[in-house]
């Protein structure tokens, strides 16, 4: 809405108060409708003739809920007007907003139950963070889709919480309060958008939203109430009750049955005839009744209803259990059809539906993978729409080139990838890609180029964002490194170790805060979504010629390929993408440090020797390397020698989590269920290698 | 008052097990089933009571000894040996674990009147994860509050690592 109709509408709503007043002291009918005709009429000049047309169908009501009614009637309108924009943005992509709309609430909800623990430990700034993020996610999101109003106001809340995160104000019971507010508003407003653009009838929420993020600002601007020690009646400042006007009779709630009102598209015929006085109030009582556009806007209701049921979201946990029974069945399916007492059964029905059973399974077992399995183009296209928008807002001009939007992903990865690459894609924009003064200065082209890539290689799937802007400037990623308390000035990084840094929570190099980023939420929950995939994200960057961030992602999360080792009683399954050989060496191979053998000649290259045994305190004894096994792993191009007992063999196993309690562990991805039974624990090649960082860091110390 | 309250919330049925001579008792409700004693996959960087995961037909749980996290002389597992799978809610999710006890006696239908608070035995002795001591027939059953005994439990990776 722009600044002039803005404050037409402030002022109306003002005249509207007083109108109310008026209607309560001087009750004379005439008066009355003459000044609402007056405001209808100023609203007619100003091209809003549906309103005009509203009030004016109200001028003759009973003198005594006159006041109320227009007053209601002003704040419904102005509350449609206010969302006309988000309602149209959203109604735009059917299958976008659906998504949208289940991911916001998704988010809302878990930001809900994490602001409950937030409010148990407000010191915890893990928690503090895990509200952070997600909220930065909706209202990125939001503001993709175009949905203005809600964007702008999740960037209020995003600044108390922003503030919080900083250290700049202390969360405490009203804050905790605020933020819960708004969350619940968030929610309320956004299912009111979606009802909206379904052509439901809506609700009015902009009193509460306008007296919320007031509240907001005034809380930021107070600073913390814990600060404030109790101060006597902070409440007073947060009332959230939509303030009444001195003049004005409270404005009550509108029902929802005042108004059957079409939000966009097709504006019923009555409100568009502007019509003098008379005969509008003549057509009033058709108005006021429930009028014929109530019809259609059902329909369309109902339309646009089984659009967004055609899709149904399910838990992954569901899917993963079936598709963890489906793989049960097969094993169990194939150990009959292979079991030799079958074999003497000469029965042809029973052959006959043993091997339509088989038929069966194995199409089951097919259809649940490919339940799992979405090609990426949807998120591509997503990041197409980020990428216009986010043009626009910067006035960076950009061509986006996708590859491979056809390339099928599980469906998990599809999901947890999205939130990374949106981050990526904005970074990009925004650190990437420099303005057009700039690239003419550099002798590039003046629009700016990005790819979004997704392709198979080997058994894996890399997903690459790259642009062909300034490059990762190391010089300011340093001093920033160092300002912010990372780094020490005299510490010496290869470029691989500086481009690492930008995973660091918190780390951000932009100038000045920015809708599009500079909070610092960003690259480190890149980093921890694609660890929680079992990828890998590398970095390439030439100055002046642009950055690649490339993603490496396994083809799916259920399976895992392993090769199944021994050490002591124990069994473990190391993934095989990280096993670059496995060897017993010579012993002339094996060098001996302080008469500990510490290094192991592969190749050419020195590789250190660690103990499974030792790594995980099974209380092993040491085996000689040459009379054991060794596992060269390797990850991020850093090789560890882990010396094992013995290969058992390579086996595909099903990943299953260990479940919370183990979620700290180090060094371990999951377990696997092996065939006698028993559990075996994967190993995490990362992880492995961190875990001996650490214990080399503390041994000089013991 | 609140002890009373405490106690009134404890009645019910009891799973009684023993441990190292002593009695304890387990809500029944809590209870999911019990197992023999089996193999465990160790995981590493977990207390030592912590004794890993097995394989419940499909599921990972975590098995604590309950010798262990009570610092009671260990003895080797013997054929009474059991695993009580319990379902504890945290944090309001369920979450199964199962707990290394020398043998299960019995199910007890335990009365307020047989309850009485544990006493207070000051700094000397942590009795926190105590509901209560219930006196049946001459024996005393320490009864558990198994959400607080195995809260620490269902984190502990996270703060060993």
């Amino acid at each position: 809405m722009d600044q002039t109709r803005d404050a037409l509408c402030n002022d109306i709503e003002h005249r509207l108060g007083r109108i109310a007043c008026d209607a309560i002291l001087d009750p004379s009918p005439e008066a009355v409708a003459a000044q609402v005709d007056a405001v209808a009429a100023d609203l007619d000049a100003a091209g809003i003739p549906d309103a005009a047309a509203r009030l004016r169908a109200l001028a003759h009501e009973p003198i005594e809920q006159l006041g109320e009614r227009l007053n209601a009637e002003w704040g419904d309108w102005r509350a449609t007007d206010e969302l006309r924009g988000d309602v149209e943005a959203l109604g735009g992509d059917a299958e976008l907003s659906s998504m949208f709309v289940a991911e916001a609430l998704d988010h809302l909800g878990s930001i809900e139950a994490t602001l409950l623990k937030l409010e148990e430990s407000p010191d915890d700034k893990t928690l503090l963070n895990d509200v952070f993020r997600p909220f930065h996610t909706v209202k990125g999101n939001a503001g993709a889709l175009g949905l203005v109003t809600v964007q702008h106001f999740a960037h209020t809340v995003e600044s108390l919480l922003d503030r919080c995160r900083s250290g700049k104000h202390q969360v405490g019971g009203v804050e905790i309060d605020i933020v819960l507010k708004s969350v619940d508003l968030l929610t309320a407003l956004i299912t009111d958008i979606a009802g909206r653009s379904a052509g439901q009838v809506g609700k009015n929420l902009r009193a509460e939203r306008l007296a919320l993020i007031e509240a907001l600002e005034q809380l930021m601007a107070e600073g913390s109430s814990v600060l404030r020690q109790e101060a006597p009646k902070p409440a007073a400042a947060f009332n959230l009750e939509p303030e009444p006007a001195a003049i004005a009779p409270p404005v009550p709630q509108p029902t929802p049955t005042v108004v059957p009102f079409t939000p966009v598209a097709a504006q019923p015929a009555p409100v568009a005839v502007p019509t003098p006085a008379p005969a509008v109030v003549a057509a009033s009582p058709a108005l006021a009744a429930p009028p014929a556009p109530a019809a259609p806007a059902a329909a369309a209701a109902n339309q646009n209803q089984s659009a967004i049921d055609a899709t149904v979201k399910v838990d992954t946990r569901k899917l993963d259990g079936l598709v963890d029974m489906v793989g049960e069945l097969v094993i169990l399916q194939s150990l009959i059809h292979e079991s030799p007492a079958l074999g003497r059964v000469a029965d042809e029905r029973l052959t006959r539906n043993l091997a339509q059973l088989r038929r069966i399974t194995t199409d089951l077992q097919r259809g649940a993978m490919s339940m799992r399995m979405v090609p990426i183009r949807q998120t591509f296209q997503k990041m197409a729409r980020l990428v216009r928008d986010l043009s626009r807002k910067s006035g960076k001009q950009v061509e986006l080139i996708l590859v491979g939007e056809d390339t099928e992903l599980d469906r998990k990865v599809v999901e947890d990838i999205n939130d990374p690459l949106m981050h990526m894609v904005r970074n990009s924009m925004d650190h990437g890609l420099e303005p057009a003064e700039k690239r003419l200065a550099a002798g590039k082209r003046e629009v700016g180029r990005m790819w979004l890539r997704a392709f198979h290689q080997g058994g894996s799937i890399i997903i690459e964002v790259a642009d062909d802007g300034g490059g990762l400037n190391k010089e300011r990623i340093l001093q920033k490194a160092i300002s912010q308390g990372m780094l020490t000035a005299d510490q010496k990084l290869t470029d691989d170790e500086i481009h690492q840094l930008i995973f660091k929570p918190g780390f951000s190099t932009a100038e000045k805060v920015t809708e599009i980023s500079g909070r610092g939420v960003g690259m480190d929950v890149v980093r921890r979504n694609i660890d929680a995939l079992r990828g890998r994200i590398d970095i390439a960057s030439t100055p002046g010629a642009g950055t690649t961030i490339s993603i490496k992602l396994p083809l799916t999360l259920a399976i895992l390929d392993g090769l199944l080792i021994a050490s002591g009683a124990e069994r473990f399954v190391i993934p095989t993408f990280a096993v670059r050989e496995s060897l017993r060496p010579l012993p002339e191979h094996v060098h001996t440090i302080q008469g500990v053998p510490r290094l192991v000649q592969v190749r050419d290259r020195l590789v250190p020797l660690v103990w499974l045994s030792d790594l995980f305190q099974t209380g092993n004894v040491r085996i000689n390397p040459s009379e054991a096994t060794v596992v060269v792993i390797e990850d991020d191009a850093r090789m560890v020698g882990l010396v094992v007992d013995r290969l058992v063999g390579k086996q595909e196993v099903v990943v299953k989590s260990l479940g919370d309690a183990f979620a700290g562990v180090r060094g371990v991805a999951g377990g696997a269920i092996l065939g006698d039974g028993r559990i075996g624990l994967i190993l995490d090649a990362h992880g492995i290698v961190t875990l001996i960082d650490d214990s080399e860091a503390a041994a000089p110390a013991a | 008052m609140s002890d009373e309250m405490k106690n009134k919330s404890a009645a019910g049925k009891y799973l009684t097990f023993a441990l190292a001579q002593e009695e304890y008792g387990v809500p029944v409700l809590k209870v999911r089933e019990i197992i023999k004693m089996m193999d465990i996959t160790g995981v590493p960087q977990v207390p030592s009571h912590v004794k890993g995961v097995i394989n419940l037909r499909g599921k990972v749980i975590p098995i604590v000894d309950l010798r262990l996290k009570f610092n009671l002389p260990t003895q080797d597992y013997t054929e009474r040996t059991c695993i009580i799978v319990v379902e504890v809610e945290l944090q309001s999710r369920r979450v199964m674990l199962g707990m290394i006890v020398d043998y299960v006696s019995e199910v007890l239908n335990i009365s307020n009147d047989e309850i009485e608070p544990m006493p207070d035995f000051g700094e000397r002795l942590d009795t926190e994860y105590m509901h209560g001591v219930a006196k049946i027939k001459g024996t005393v059953k320490l009864l558990l509050d198994l959400d607080k005994v195995l809260s620490a439990d269902t984190v502990f990776a996270r703060a060993a690592a």
